[in-house]
């Protein structure tokens, strides 16, 4: 087995979810016919948790052009893609130096952030939505997959 | 998908970043690699055969310092098809991508609280398992006390001003990675045939501890780092 590199890009966890879903994760109740191993599942489990699952490739692209004027750096782009933070204390961790490289701007970020990534089903104001919005977003993602 | 990439820093705006500077949980690696494929999926179109044995090969295997295979996500070429004398099966030399799991050190990360134990935190991501926070990662200034609930658990509390916090076993703990370790593959050693029955068996007990190719490191000590219910 040779490496030929060990860093041939980079993928979210939305295009790994697209990934398995393109090869029938998200369709099979059965868990059995479709062409994913077990092992792969518990990645779709997983991921299907985060807020990757209500993304989509065209909401990163434009996430990462309304990011450029702040000066991030790719991976903590992609952090904050994957993780969908929705206030300042969640992002401190997340980007470093924080206070110093953006100061007042940490406000506007978020906003962009919270407007442009959509949000977790669980993450919306009342718990007896979460039940119907859940069967919706399923719903409309299964439409969506083709 | 390349993400078009930014400088990572002010300072190195002419500099293209290097490839280490890409990086996110999962990572795309090109791998090239010879294999044989048993005469019995000769009946099967190619690349679903050899994608097939390249599952049964990489999947959900830890190659060193590349990480955990994911999926195999896509076939580049296949070349080959030779037949070896004194073979059956045909031998291709195939280069495909793999989406590897490989955090990197700083990233921030969701998981779920698999074990509370005297020695800290052990956290799952459901694929993977072997997230250990150690006692000098977590919070500061924590206190331990065992565990109603568990037994043999100890449950881990932060105290902040003048509040108590306890990790309990409720949704997200977010941690960040602090390092991650691929331990080398233990060699078998000899029995030492001077101990005694009992000290024989406490020491195979504890050489059963499986081995774990990979390990991640996380830490809990920063601000929205821990249970997200403690921030959110």
């Amino acid at each position: 087995m040779k490496i030929l590199q060990s860093n041939a890009g980079v993928l979210t966890n939305c295009e790994v979810l697209e990934l398995l879903k393109s090869r029938g994760a998200g369709k099979d109740p059965t868990r059995v016919i479709a062409a994913v191993a077990p092992s792969e599942f518990k990645v779709y489990d997983y991921l299907e948790q985060t807020v990757a699952f209500k993304q989509t490739i065209e909401i990163i692209h434009k996430f990462v052009e309304d990011c450029k004027k702040y000066d991030l750096a790719n991976g903590e782009m992609l952090n904050v893609v994957n993780i969908r933070p929705s206030s300042a204390v969640e992002i401190d961790p997340i980007i470093q130096d924080c206070d110093s490289r953006m100061g007042d701007r940490i406000d506007e970020f978020l906003e962009n952030v919270v407007q442009v990534l959509p949000p977790y089903p669980s993450q919306l104001e009342s718990n007896e939505d979460t039940a119907e919005d859940k069967e919706e977003t399923t719903d409309d993602q299964q439409t969506g997959v083709k | 998908m390349r993400v078009s990439s930014s400088s990572s820093s002010s300072k190195d705006i002419a500099r293209p970043p290097p490839s280490s500077l890409l990086k996110t949980l999962f990572v795309m690696s090109e791998i090239e690699h010879t294999l044989r494929l048993p005469p019995h999926l000769l009946n099967r179109p190619l690349n679903a055969a050899i994608k097939g044995e390249l599952e049964s090969l990489f999947l959900d295997k830890v190659i060193d310092k590349l990480g955990l295979c994911v999926s195999v996500y896509d076939i580049l070429s296949i070349d080959g098809g030779f037949i070896f004398p004194g073979d059956g099966a045909s031998t291709y030399t195939a280069r495909f991508r793999l989406a590897m799991f490989r955090p990197y050190v700083g990233e921030v990360i969701s998981a779920r609280l698999k074990e509370s134990t005297k020695d800290g935190l052990r956290l799952s991501l459901g694929f993977f398992d072997d997230i250990y926070v150690p006692i000098p990662l977590m919070p500061n200034p924590y206190h331990s006390e065992p565990d109603p609930e568990h037994k043999n658990g100890i449950r881990w509390v932060w105290e902040y001003m003048g509040e108590n916090y306890p990790i309990d076993w409720m949704d997200e703990i977010r941690f960040r990675v602090h390092s991650v370790n691929y331990p080398p593959i233990p060699v078998e050693q000899g029995n030492d045939s001077e101990k005694k029955d009992s000290e024989e068996k406490d020491s195979r007990q504890k050489d059963l501890k499986p081995f774990v190719p990979m390990v991640i490191v996380g830490s809990l000590d920063a601000d929205g780092l821990g249970p997200i219910a403690w921030w959110v």
